[in-house]
């Protein structure tokens, strides 16, 4: 799956390549999904049920996305002299093994195969962290990696006493499907303990505060194209990690647990984002921020349980893939016009980039979620979800937490959208490649808000049936 | 078999008060040659061949290879200040031995074993693991970020032996492999760090902020 790139020289060609490759990738796999008969495994080592789909689908969406535009984006720095031809090259190298190794994530039974593939995107990654080689990038990368390193350690902790906790029972494997159905008879306390350090573990690579300190720079250092994709997939492999073992603690000691655990770091995450997201100076920053932000709203939809609750979350998941990308790229284009990242400075982006000014606009309205957008829709269920298990104060933090936002965001980024553009910025506009990205991202916010297509609907629901572990 | 556990806890406490790059390092060395010493010993215990390749590359990446690169990038770096503490020597000590308690009380308390052996092993496991949390935090130069990792990583080791009789011998071997590569992606970053900032202190990569 994963195209690795190390003959051809020129990099426009090379992005074109490299987009065409995750096309066929995401259009071969929503086939696979139409067709085949949900769960497949292959060779013992490969499983494929309806979760995994899910997530393996909503990758690949987002990784087309970010192909698509990394053409035109590594072509204007080459031409540019920002990075040199073979750091171009290096580029789309780094690319498709980072995406091999998140597209294994949702792929493999074997639970310990799940903690060697996000720590191999972690490594993949931290070198398009520090891309750019600039005192500021470099340490970010050393902050995510050496954070991510200690999650990690604490998930493998976690993995071990899962593993240990199975084995009493008989049941020596780290297959997902073996230890769900060990599930009823493992020790409580050891189970309860294990999934603490995997929710603190994993959930460092997720964003959940407070071990979210690494993403706000890594997200904003990391090349534009890439910090799409950390924000939108890859803090998701991470919940699809914390995801499995949740299904299995759930088993063991009652779905209470995890709940009252996932409510209560999504809520710290709410109200950390919100807090730094009104003070926030720089456009991918407060970007990465909302990631925190969407990423606790995940976890409330989980927390808060339910078929409906489920549902928002993973939709949510999805959603906030899409429309993260679409303010990402819009962000990096105009980062790339106007050669700097302050909000305080940049004005009138409508007008001096129409394209992706009105883009831009319409994605900030999604992302904080309004109507017709997707996001309204996930986040509405998730509220309903709280209110109808009666937990009226998490509800009430949620819709609170989410309006600061709202208004935090509406208000910096009109400030950089409207207005006049400075004298001295002609309106330009941007490659075909760019504007296929954004409509193509455009087109799914708005399709799933519209109206949920069947297949999709499908696997969700088949999703939530694995989760309640039917 | 114990005396390997105590040379493991007794060197933690080593490195908890080394001034030093080189002694950390050194003494990173002599505790994975204990633990190598330990695994070495279960393997002909249990008779496994497993238990034996494992031993082997425990001996060739922790006791040899890496710290041999730790060492080459002191050396090329020319690191001589020693390691910027946040947290005397002393003190350090004394949080050390309070890990340790904690982790003691916490294994017999939480969990059941059924032996002692298994009892200590996982005592020790815990407390090499926070022990090496607390040098990656409180220590300022990068390099020792990595130590601390790596020590984590040895603690982790003896906890999985201790409580399962080890992972799944695949898995094991792919995580060795995980740990080898993320030092030499450590050690690259350290490089980039030094030329650019032209120190590895990291109480000043402070930058970004807010």
């Amino acid at each position: 799956m994963a195209i690795l790139p190390s003959i051809v020289k020129r990099p426009k060609t090379l992005g074109i390549l490299n987009a065409v490759g995750y096309f066929l990738v995401l259009s071969g796999f929503s086939w696979f999904i139409l067709k085949a008969d949900l769960p497949v495994s292959f060779f013992k080592f490969f499983y494929i049920d309806a979760l995994a789909a899910f997530f393996i689908f909503t990758i690949a969406v987002v990784t087309f996305a970010a192909a698509l535009f990394s053409i035109d984006y590594i072509e204007r720095d080459a031409a540019g002299l920002l990075i040199s031809r073979n750091k171009a090259r290096a580029y789309y190298t780094l690319f498709n093994l980072f995406s091999l190794s998140m597209f294994l994530v949702p792929m493999v039974t074997n639970l310990a195969m799940v903690w060697i593939a996000i720590e191999m995107t972690t490594l993949t990654s931290a070198f398009l962290v520090g891309f750019y080689n600039t005192k500021a990038s470099i340490e970010a990368a050393w902050k995510y990696i050496i954070i991510c390193s200690v999650g990690i350690i604490f998930a493998l902790f976690g993995t071990i006493i899962f593993y240990y906790a199975a084995s009493n029972v008989g049941v020596k494997s780290l297959n997902w499907l073996n230890m769900v159905s060990a599930g009823k008879g493992m020790d409580k306390n050891l189970i309860k303990i294990a999934f603490l350090f995997i929710l603190v573990g994993y959930g460092t690579k997720a964003g959940l505060a407070p071990m979210h300190t690494w993403l706000p720079d890594a997200h904003s250092q990391a090349i534009s194209p890439i910090s799409a994709l950390l924000s939108g997939v890859l803090l998701k492999t991470a919940v699809y990690a914390i995801l499995r073992f949740a299904i299995i603690t759930n088993k063991c000691v009652g779905i209470n647990f995890s709940s009252k655990l996932f409510i209560i770091f999504a809520l710290v995450s709410l109200g950390v984002s919100a807090g730094f997201i009104i003070i926030q100076k720089h456009m991918k920053r407060l970007l990465a921020y909302s990631s925190i932000e969407h990423v606790g709203v995940i976890f409330l939809g989980l927390g808060f349980g339910g078929a409906i609750g489920a549902y928002g979350a993973l939709f949510h998941i999805l959603n906030h893939a899409v429309t993260k990308s679409l303010m990402f790229f819009g962000a990096a284009n105009i980062i790339k016009k106007y050669k700097k990242d302050n909000m305080n400075i940049i004005r009138g982006v409508v007008s001096s980039m129409p394209f992706t000014g009105i883009m831009f606009t319409l994605g900030m309205f999604a992302l904080i979620g309004m109507p017709p957008f997707s996001i309204f829709f996930s986040e509405f269920l998730i509220l309903m979800a709280g209110f109808g298990r009666g937990l009226y104060l998490a509800s009430g933090l949620y819709l609170f937490f989410i309006v600061l936002i709202f208004g935090g965001i509406l208000y910096h980024f009109s400030k950089v959208l409207f207005g006049d553009k400075p004298d001295d910025m002609k309106a330009a506009k941007e490659g075909l490649s760019v504007k296929m990205v954004f409509v193509f991202l455009f087109i799914l916010m708005a399709v799933l808000g519209l109206a949920m297509p069947a297949f999709l609907n499908k696997i969700i629901i088949s999703s939530i049936a694995i989760i309640e572990g039917v | 078999m114990y005396i390997f556990l105590i040379g493991i806890i007794i060197m933690a406490y080593f490195m908890v008060i080394a001034k030093r790059m080189m002694s950390l390092i050194a003494s990173f060395r002599v505790q994975s040659v204990f633990l190598f010493l330990a695994t070495l010993f279960m393997a002909m215990k249990e008779k496994s061949p497993e238990l034996y390749i494992l031993a082997g590359l425990l001996l060739l990446l922790k006791v040899i290879l890496i710290p041999n690169f730790l060492s080459n990038i002191v050396k090329k770096l020319k690191m001589n200040e020693g390691i910027g503490m946040f947290l005397n020597p002393l003190f350090s000590l004394l949080i050390a031995v309070f890990l340790t308690y904690l982790s003691y009380m916490f294994t017999t308390r939480i969990i059941a074993f059924k032996a002692e052996a298994q009892v200590i092993s996982f005592a020790v496991s815990l407390s090499v693991t926070m022990i090496g949390l607390f040098i990656m935090i409180f220590r300022m130069k990068a390099l020792s970020q990595v130590v601390g990792f790596l020590v984590m990583e040895n603690g982790l080791f003896l906890a999985a032996s201790a409580l399962a009789g080890g992972m799944p011998f695949f898995v094991e071997i792919v995580i060795f492999m995980d740990v080898f590569v993320s030092v030499i992606i450590f050690g690259m970053f350290i490089y980039k760090i030094n030329k650019l900032f032209t120190h590895i202190d990291v109480s000043k990569l402070n930058t970004l902020r807010r």
